[in-house]
């Protein structure tokens, strides 16, 4: 069922969540695991999406990390705790600007997804 | 002091292992976005999404376990993973359903299991009494 496509392993996902547990007592349910295993995939391709669209948008070949960087805050806003620096510390980046660049509402926005069927990537059935 | 520092390298390369899994799924995906959209993605950009991930990963965990923790459990559900998802109704129905798969994928399985058991026991019974017919003949 999970076969379809590439993904990320549940082993290596329960290793990423067990490094950063506070409490030793902590454990994850099998299930759990699978699904953050999903979570974790539509994080990674919703970026990855984005990251063209914003190539496609600037007439670019190729997704650059100067269009990643336009798109991850608010990827990062949903699931991060408040404002994250950017990837490149300097001068000239800012997070409102970025927003402001990219108007197209975002599926991790609490007002839901765009209308725009090509961006339902990570809500195609595999 | 030369404990803590070993220590402290230990976790560093261990953190740089689990780094570099993730940099590899990232690669997958991102190629499959590749074939998919026709775009290219810089090698760099593949290291920032990876580096991104991998520190969402904190975020997410310390979450999780504090979601699980306020509901008085030490073992983290997939209750707690939607709520991680649920900033946005698009993503929290995606996940509900994906649970909702995955719990009605593993009872199949459950059930599959449970009819080969009970049809190999079947055969045994079936066999067993078959020569007790035979021998009262």
């Amino acid at each position: 069922m999970e076969g379809a496509g590439a993904g990320f392993r549940k082993e290596l996902v329960s290793k990423l969540l067990y490094l950063h547990f506070r409490d030793k007592k902590t454990k994850v349910s099998a299930d759990a695991l699978q699904l953050m295993a999903e979570m974790l995939r539509i994080f990674v391709v919703e970026a990855a999406i984005r990251g063209v669209r914003q190539a496609q948008a600037e007439d670019l070949p190729l997704v650059d990390v100067d269009q990643l960087e336009k798109v991850l805050p608010q990827l990062r806003a949903s699931g991060g705790t408040g404002y994250t620096p950017g990837l490149k510390a300097g001068p000239g980046w800012t997070g409102d600007r970025v927003t402001q660049a990219c108007p197209r509402a975002s599926w991790l926005r609490p007002d839901g997804y765009s209308a725009d069927p090509s961006s339902s990537y990570p809500l195609q059935t595999p | 002091m030369e404990d803590d520092e070993a220590e402290e390298q230990e976790r560093f390369s261990y953190q740089q292992r689990l780094k570099a899994a993730v940099h590899y799924t990232v690669g997958c995906l991102c190629e499959e976005v590749t074939s998919d959209k026709e775009m290219q993605f810089s090698k760099q950009t593949i290291a920032a999404i990876s580096e991104v991930t991998f520190r969402q990963c904190e975020n997410f965990a310390k979450d999780l376990e504090m979601f699980a923790r306020h509901a008085k459990r030490s073992t983290i559900n997939t209750e707690d993973v939607k709520l991680l998802a649920r900033r946005s109704n698009s993503l929290l129905k995606y996940i509900t359903e994906k649970n909702e798969e995955i719990a009605q994928f593993n009872l199949e399985q459950k059930a599959k299991k449970k009819k080969k058991l009970e049809n190999a026991t079947k055969d045994l019974r079936d066999s067993a009494e078959a020569r007790e017919v035979e021998s009262e003949n």
